[in-house]
């Protein structure tokens, strides 16, 4: 069964992909003999630094897990045909929502972490319901009003925590949440957390979703062939705003597993980048939540191997961001390659 | 014999396809040639070889008696050849005049001389009895005159051999009679004229010499003397195939849709549809004949609930379906093919199966409590592949795999199963081969035997000749007029279909 949730073409992207990516890196091996730095040594030593041992493979899985679920609400957006750029944004409110319950209600252990987390859930949904409505209502472009709306969510979470909730003494973060919102650990020796298991069973079953359920197809057409499904009788604008809804759902759920999981605490700037870094890890698996699931690996193993980089080697932290950059270049080159030689038109993103 | 082109031997592979395969062809001066043949069988990709525009795996081509290697249109264009394209290649903002001479400008003192050039337009217009204005802008002028400023592109190159490709598929009956003429004129000026169509009437009423293509390879050449209509089908399509009019019996006339006083807009707000009327009873066959762009689709959208109506209403079983979504408009028994079929028709990235659960996908058994049974849609796409002769290799092939015919007669299929009694049928057989299109026709006739009501849109006339009961005008949104199919008189409907009310016209006469 799981093969069929795999993207059609599968061979096609997968070399596609590598391509892209063995591009990226021999680019970067370029930028690191600039700094006078050995690629290979370079390469070496981000591998040992995301999978040299079981903690360090376990770090590479922490970082994963926010790149997972964010990608996953990117993946459901974009199988819409709607071009979820707030996961930033969503995940921000979404870890802050989640820590205002976590501190400021006592409840019942479990229960705790549900009502938590459904706050994230719901805090992610309202923040894009605003350029959902306006995207379906007049047809404004979602990338740029999700996009936008991300600056607002930064700052207002930093708003929030500075002057409203700020903790006694240095730091802008906010009071610890109760134990009884944490997050399960799996491992006494890492943070690593049942957010990593959250995150692989909502990919599948958002593949699942897409595959087997009446709703999943329809959202499917209006994705790929928004014409169609229109004259086929599916209500396009509910489709769009419950896309939209559901996905910006998904990255407050990111945002909450990341403070109950991680931080136990909402800190301005908790989590910087995870957002984006979900959203282009679903634009390189093809918007297919199975292969976003790899794709995010691949990231996390790129943000844990950097913390290595900087002690073994001369090179910074920084060369990492390169590298991200280079293979967003190339996996967008390849999207836009694609695009031409589909002839058929009429559809913004190809899976 | 003097010849003007002559093509040996030329085979063109793309991959594994053989488009055109040791072809021989040569054309005499002085004449019209016409190539015929079903969408496929490599008129245009011969033609494109001829105007290097492709190169071929093997063959030799010879222009005047002189061998030549076409490796660009620049040398075609040098040797006196000249093509006008299926799809026109004009820039709308520009003058008729810039347009002709866009490329080899005249110049004065490095810039255009665009006074010369309006001249030199008007002489060549004069010369040859293509009537335009040089100085007119293109945005906004008719097909027909477009297609005129394309012939004056080719003559300004001094092209005395000229290559149409599918000249009369926008055209109006008229129109196509002008451009003819024209056509008539040049050859008995010494020049020579290849026209490549799927048009039968056009190449009997035109031509002087005829080659049929098949599969990729020339059936015959014959002069048009010692052909016949029905020869020339089974010649095409390799068996016999009859377009004369289907014999039928009355329906039960109940009246199913009833349209009074309808108004709508385009999408450049515009009016469309200005005060239509029409009524389509069951097992009736209402045809509407028009110049593409007429109202047609308009009406068709707000039929089908894509569009909004300004004005107006729509009884769908004496119920209003005007502000209804297309998704109630269908529950109530609308199936609609509609004109654009790879736009609303099909998603071609999908596969069969995904196209034909379209419509029906919260119906038993494709899906139980909101989850699709993908081994049941598959089931029942093959089965209707099996009935409607779908040529694909199974259910899950993309559906832009197909070929144009296989596409509609996907939509076609899911369409006439979806349980509708009243259809709306835009474009049937648009771009579909002749053995294809008796197919759809056959099909649409089993339809209205069914006692269904069938309001059919089409800009060919002889597809409404064999089908319609009725046959409705539309010109800038409004019916001109009606006419009975069975006596179908194409020079009153050409001139409605232009805007001229054939009896007042009659009357100045």
């Amino acid at each position: 069964m799981i093969s069929s949730l795999l993207p059609r073409n599968l061979r096609r992207t997968l070399a596609g992909q590598l391509l892209a990516l063995a591009i990226a890196l021999a680019l970067g091996a370029v930028v690191i003999l600039m700094i006078d730095e050995n690629p290979l040594r370079v390469f070496a030593t981000l591998m040992r630094g995301a999978f040299g041992d079981s903690e360090k493979i376990a770090g590479t899985l922490l970082q994963t897990t926010p790149i997972l679920i964010c990608g996953v609400a990117a993946c459901i957006g974009l199988r819409g045909g709607m071009f979820n750029v707030g996961i930033e944004g969503q995940l921000f409110l979404g870890g802050f929502a989640a820590a205002w319950v976590g501190f400021s209600f006592a409840l019942p252990p479990v229960l705790h972490v549900l009502v938590a987390v459904a706050a994230a859930v719901a805090a992610g949904a309202a923040w894009v319901s605003v350029p959902a409505y306006f995207r379906v209502r007049f047809g404004a472009n979602e990338v740029v009003s999700t996009i936008l709306a991300n600056y607002v969510a930064v700052l207002l979470t930093s708003y929030f925590t500075i002057f409203l909730f700020k903790r006694p003494g240095g730091w802008s973060e906010t009071p610890p949440i109760l134990p009884s919102a944490y997050l399960p650990e799996l491992f006494s020796f890492s943070r690593l957390n049942i957010g990593l298991l959250i995150g692989l069973a909502l990919a599948v079953a958002t593949a699942l979703f897409f595959r087997f359920t009446t709703t999943g197809y329809a959202v499917t057409m209006v994705g790929s062939a928004p014409k169609f499904a229109d004259y086929g009788g599916i209500n396009v604008r509910r489709a769009g705003f419950g896309v939209l809804l559901a996905s910006g759902a998904v990255g407050g759920l990111a945002g909450g597993v990341e403070t109950l999981g991680v931080h136990h605490r909402f800190m301005e700037g908790f989590a910087p980048g995870f957002g984006f870094d979900g959203l282009i890890a679903a634009l390189l698996a093809n918007g297919s939540p199975i292969g976003t699931i790899f794709t995010a690996l691949f990231f996390g193993a790129l943000r844990a191997g950097s913390l290595l980089l900087e002690v073994d080697t001369t090179a910074s932290r920084e060369i990492i961001t390169v590298i991200q950059a280079l293979i967003i270049l190339a996996v967008s080159a390849d999207l836009l390659l694609r695009r031409k030689g589909d002839r058929t038109g009429g559809r913004r993103w190809k899976f | 014999m003097d010849i003007a082109v002559q093509l040996q031997g030329i085979t063109k592979r793309f991959d594994a396809f053989t488009a055109n395969d040791r072809i021989d062809l040569s054309v005499r001066r002085g004449e019209i040639h016409a190539i015929i043949g079903e969408n496929g069988a490599g008129k245009t990709t011969l033609m494109n070889v001829l105007f290097g525009l492709l190169q071929p795996d093997e063959g030799t081509i010879s222009v005047n008696g002189k061998p030549l290697v076409v490796t660009s249109p620049a040398v075609a264009i040098a040797e006196g050849l000249g093509m006008v394209h299926q799809h026109f290649k004009l820039v709308p903002s520009l003058t008729v005049a810039d347009n002709i001479f866009l490329g080899m400008e005249i110049r004065k003192r490095g810039l255009i001389d665009r006074k010369a050039q309006i001249e030199q337009a008007r002489t060549l217009s004069r010369k040859f009895g293509l009537n335009v204005d040089p100085a007119e802008r293109v945005a906004g002028l008719s097909v027909g005159i477009e297609q005129r400023i394309e012939i004056l592109k080719v003559l300004a190159r001094n092209a005395r051999i000229i290559i149409l490709d599918e000249p009369t598929a926008v055209l109006t009956p008229q129109e196509s009679r002008d451009l003819f003429a024209t056509l008539r004129s040049f050859v008995e000026d010494g020049m020579t004229v290849i026209f490549i169509s799927h048009h039968l009437e056009e190449v009997m009423a035109v031509s002087d010499t005829i080659t049929v293509l098949r599969d990729g390879r020339v059936v015959a050449t014959r002069g048009k003397s010692e052909l016949s209509k029905r020869e020339l089908v089974r010649m095409m399509v390799g068996r016999d195939v009859s377009f004369d009019r289907r014999p039928r019996s009355p329906g039960s006339g109940r009246a199913v849709l009833s349209v009074s006083d309808l108004w709508a807009r385009d999408d450049r707000r515009l009016p469309a549809l200005k005060a239509v009327n029409l009524s389509v009873s069951a097992g009736e066959i209402v045809g509407i004949a028009g110049v593409a762009g007429n109202g047609q689709t308009e009406l068709a959208e707000v039929l089908s609930g894509l569009r909004p109506a300004s004005h107006g209403s729509a009884l769908l079983h004496g119920k209003e379906l005007l502000e209804h979504s297309p998704a109630e408009i269908r529950a109530r028994g609308l199936a609609h093919v509609p004109g654009d079929r790879l736009a609303r028709g099909v998603d071609g990235n999908a596969t069969l199966s995904a196209n034909m659960l379209m419509g029906r996908q919260r119906k038993q058994p494709y899906s139980r409590r909101g989850l699709i049974d993908w081994r049941a849609v598959d089931r029942e796409t093959k089965a209707l592949m099996q009935r409607f002769d779908i040529r694909a290799r199974g259910p899950r092939d993309l559906a832009s795999s197909l070929s144009g015919g296989n596409i509609q007669k996907v939509v076609l299929a899911r369409e006439f199963t979806a349980g509708g009694d009243f259809l709306l049928i835009d474009q049937p057989t648009r771009g579909v081969d002749i053995g294809a299109q008796e197919a759809i026709h056959s099909e649409i006739m089993r339809q209205r035997a069914d006692d269904k009501a069938i309001l059919l849109i089409s800009t060919q006339l002889d597809e409404l000749a064999a089908l319609a009961d009725r046959i409705l005008v539309m010109f800038e949104g409004r019916i001109m007029g009606e006419i009975d199919g069975a006596a179908m008189d194409e020079e009153s409907i050409g001139l409605m279909m232009a805007g001229i009310d054939p009896v007042a016209a009659a009357e100045v006469q």
